[in-house]
Formats: structure tokens, sequence, C-alpha cells
């Protein structure tokens, strides 16, 4: 399958600081990516230096097939749709203003403006200034500015830090529709639960190193061990482990009515995270 | 790459929109039309006074309020949004410009009213005002990309407004001190040459020399703010 972006050994220093230390990966056609990590390892970063806001200092990048800094031209720019906290709106003007100068700049109809509302949970909003809107509105609103000319790359940095779980979810479903209309999306979090929900892979970077990559579920199957963890009425937690030992006993707690609930010892996102970099996220 | 009008109108537009419902902005431009009010009412002012009064319109719309404009636009990370779209840098550079462009025409001309002003030679003033202008809107973007914020931007400019006001008093000092003689080729004092040949009855041809010094100066500070701008844009 086609690669969107492609990263080889890119290295950024800041000053004497490395920011991000041989990081190569790449991002087929149609597919949600995660980055993921904590504060501070280079998520920010690295969208800047695919975006072309900043030099990489070595290594090559590259997104549909070109050098990153050929991007300025007007035809990779329509292809690109980006969301970060350095791209805001503007305050004095209203929602619809704002999203008129894009349908403008981006050559859309201002038609777009309510399908695009109405993807974020916001139709019906457009006559408000923006200095008035909350922090979790700001963000929805940003995230339909870059939906607006239907990008097929789509940067967004940390898209849901400030939502409540009701428009995380709506965001959610309408970046899974994106997806099934083939639009390529590199997303940065430091939620594993978002992750785990939207991305079909997913790299852990630490320090500025990419430490795990591979599909969300591949990493939870790898690590798990396949026991069962068990609650008893009596009010005891056991863990039967795999095999004939552990089906005997889950047959004979089962048989005597004796279970509440039966949960899988798969770890999650996070703990793979906890284990391979040692650290906790946030 | 495709040039796009709509794309420089857009941004015109939303300027519009947001210099009208920001008061900073729109007490800067009555001050230079009450400055106008105040010293040339009675017809009888000099060609000096005259002309520090429509430089200070020149510095106070042209490169004030476009600094202004360029550095909340820095400020607020709106600029960089611009620099991410389809826009090309001379589409964002006119629409930029053309506001304060415009502000700075009509500013200028009701000054130019007030002050019961007759240029000698219309055609030639008008040319050389109309690219002092574009020189002083080339400044101003220069000073937005350089400023980290409005209000550095408005320290910035108190430097700027005496040197390009004031510093045509300064002339009589130029016979004492040769090194200054570098006054004379700045855009107001060139401008102000000119005003002064039109007024003595020339034609363009005199004024010749006057007008490609001034282009220089566009040219020049034009190039700078382009340069700065790319600069500023891809971070290091
Ligand atoms: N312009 C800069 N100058 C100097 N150091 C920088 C600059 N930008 C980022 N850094 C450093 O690079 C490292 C990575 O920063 P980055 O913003 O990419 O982190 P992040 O993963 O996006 O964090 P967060 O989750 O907090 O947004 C940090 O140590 C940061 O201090
Ligand atoms: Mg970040």
């Amino acid at each position: 399958m086609e690669n969107v972006i492609e990263v080889n050994a890119l290295e950024k220093f800041f000053s004497k600081e490395r920011a991000l230390k041989n990081v190569s990966f790449s991002v087929k056609k149609g597919e949600i990516f995660g980055f993921l990590g904590p504060s501070g390892s280079g998520k920010t970063t690295t969208i800047k230096i695919l975006t072309a806001q900043l030099k990489p200092t070595s290594g090559s990048t590259s997104v549909f097939g070109v050098p990153t800094h050929q991007l300025s031209k007007e035809k990779y720019r329509k292809k690109i749709g980006i969301v970060t906290d350095n791209t805001a709106l503007y305050a004095r003007l209203s929602v619809y203003d704002n999203l008129k100068l894009y349908c403008d700049l981006y050559d859309v109809p201002e038609s777009r403006i309510y399908e695009v509302l109405s993807m974020v949970n916001l139709a019906g909003e457009n006559k408000k200034i923006v200095s008035k809107l909350s922090r979790g509105m700001l963000q929805r609103i940003t995230l339909a500015r870059a939906f607006l000319h239907e990008p097929e790359l789509l940067f967004l940095d940390e898209p849901t830090s400030a939502l409540d779980p009701v428009n995380t979810k709506h965001i959610y479903e309408g970046l899974m529709r994106l997806k099934e209309k083939g639009t390529t999306i590199f997303l940065t979090t430091h939620d594993m639960n978002e992750a785990e929900i939207l991305c079909d892979r997913v790299a852990f970077l630490n320090n500025g190193e990419i430490q795990l990559l591979d599909a969300p579920k591949k990493l939870r199957q790898q690590r798990s061990d396949a026991s069962l963890t068990v609650e008893l009425t009596d009010g005891r937690t056991i863990v039967l482990p795999k095999g004939p030992a552990g089906a005997q006993r889950l047959f004979d707690h089962m048989n005597a009515n004796e279970i509440i609930s039966v949960y899988s010892n798969q770890p999650t996102l996070g703990d793979i995270f906890v284990e391979v970099t040692g650290r906790n996220l946030v | 790459m495709t040039f796009s009008m709509k794309r420089v109108t857009a941004i015109l537009q939303k300027d519009y929109k947001d210099i009208s419902r920001n008061l900073y902005v729109t007490t800067t431009l009555v001050l230079p039309l009450i400055m106008a009010v105040i010293f040339g009412r009675d017809g009888k002012s000099t060609l000096e006074l005259i002309y520090m009064i429509i430089n200070m319109g020149l510095v106070l719309v042209g490169t004030y309020v476009q600094a202004s404009l360029i550095a909340e636009e820095k400020e607020k990370n709106t600029l960089r949004g611009l620099m991410l779209s389809p826009a090309s840098t001379l589409e964002i550079f006119l629409g930029k410009n053309l506001l304060s462009f415009i502000a700075t025409a009509v500013i200028v001309t009701g000054s130019i009213l007030l002050m019961n002003y007759n240029p000698g030679h219309v055609p030639a003033v008008v040319i050389a005002l109309v690219l002092s202008a574009i020189f002083y809107l080339g400044l101003g973007t220069l000073i937005g990309l350089m400023t980290k914020s409005v209000v550095e931007a408005s320290v910035i400019i108190v430097p700027v407004m005496f040197v390009f006001s004031f510093i045509s008093f300064m002339k009589p000092f130029m016979e004492k001190y040769p090194i200054l003689t570098f006054i004379e080729y700045l855009p107001n004092m060139q401008m102000l040459d000119l005003a002064a040949q039109a007024q003595a009855g020339t034609g363009f041809g005199d004024v010749g020399s006057n007008l490609l010094i001034i282009v220089g100066w566009v040219v020049f500070i034009h190039i700078l703010a382009v340069y700065v701008y790319k600069k500023r844009m891809v971070e290091e």
C-alpha cells in the first residue's frame, strides 16, 4: 500500500538538547496513525517538521512522496489539514467569518461551513464571536476548519484534549467516517483509550525516541498471558491461568453459580507504555 | 502557482471586519486628522510642517497600523494558518497590505484637504505619496514581523515616528555635520524635496531622481520584509 508519510532517521536538536532521536516510520494511505507519548516527548515537534513549520536537524521526511520543504505548493496545501495549538482563530470575528476566510483560501463553497459545524456538534453556533467561546468549542471549531476542504491527510495534535466525553465521542465518530472515506490521519495523543479506539497503528514516543510501533491489538495480544481474572460471589477475586487447570476451575465456579464477572488479563496500551518506557503517561 | 485575487480579497475582508471591532486601531486612525486640524487649519503652514503632518499620517496608519495587524496575527498565532493555507506569500502580503493601504490613502488625503495644502504638481506629488505609503507599509510589515507583540510594536514605533516626522527639522545640522548627509536620502526627505520642487513649479523630469530613490526604498523594504517573513515562519 502507498505511503502518505515517510520519515527516515529524523533527528531534531534545539541548540544542544535532542528533541528527536533517529525517528523512522511511515504512514499508509487511509490509516489512522497514533503518535503516543507523554508531555515533552516530541509529538508536536514531529508534526511541525512534517508540515514544514520547523527545520529538521537531519534525516529525511516526505509527505505525498515529496520532501516536506516542498509542501508550500498550493496543490499540496489543499490536500493537507492541520490542527495544532499554533494555528488559532480570529478572536474578534464570528465562527462563520473565521470559516468563510478559510473557504476562500481553500476555494471551497461557503455551504461547507454548515456541514463541518455539524460534524463537530456545533451546528447553529455560526454567529458566535470566537472570543466568547469555551476552550472545548474553540478546539472543535479548529477541527471544523481543518475539515472544510476535505483534506486527504489530517495532522491532529491532541485533538480532543479539551473536550468532554460526549463531544469526544462525537469527534471520534466523525474521524472514523473520514477514515472510511479514505482520509489518512496522523494523530498525537497521550490518551491511550483514544489511541485504542481510533488508531490502526501506534508509535510509542518517549524522550524523542520511538520505542514500539504496531497495531494496538497486536501489542496487547503479544503481551497477554491468556489468564483470566474472576470475581466471585463471596467477594474474592481470583486469577485463573490458561490451560486445562484454569479451565477446570472456571467450570467449577461457573457450575456453582459463584461468578459475578470474568476479565481478560490483557494489558492495556497504558500498561504496555509503562512497561516499555518505564514511565507513566501524562 | 496561480495567483488568486479571491484569496487576497478574502484576507482584506477579514481584516476589515476585524479592524472595525478593534478600538485600538480605529482611534489611531483619527489621530493624524486631529493633528492636521490643529496645525494646518490656517493654510499658512510651511511645507516642512505640512509634511511633518503627512508623514505622521503615513507612519501612524501605514507603519503603525500595519505593524499592529501583523504583530497581532503573529502574537495570536493566526498568521501560521495563512502560511499553511494554499495562499502564496505574494497573496498573503498583498492581502495583509491592502486594508492599511486604503486606510493610509484615506487618512493622508483627509489631512491634506484639512490643511488646505495645494501641491504644485499634483501627479508628481500623488505618485510620490503612493510610493511613500507603500514604503511605510513595508516598514510596518517588517516591524510587525520582528516584534513579539502589539505592545512591543507600539514601543518601536516611537523612534520610527521621530525619524520620519521630525527629522526634516534636522536639515540645518546637515551643513554642520557632513556625516548626517545620509538623512537627505531617506524617503521622507526625498518626498519633501520633491514637494518643494513641485511647489516651485518644476516638471516631472526634475523630480525623477526623487521618485527613483523612493522606489529604491520600496523595493528594499519589501524584499527585506519577505525575507524576514520566510525566515520567521520556518523555525530553526
Ligand atoms: N522552539 C523550541 N525551542 C527549544 N526547545 C523546544 C522547542 N520546541 C520544543 N522544544 C523541546 O522539545 C521537546 C519536545 O517538545 P514537544 O512540544 O514536541 O513535546 P510534545 O510531545 O508535543 O509535548 P506535549 O504533550 O506537552 O504537547 C521538549 O523538551 C521541548 O522543551
Ligand atoms: Mg505538543
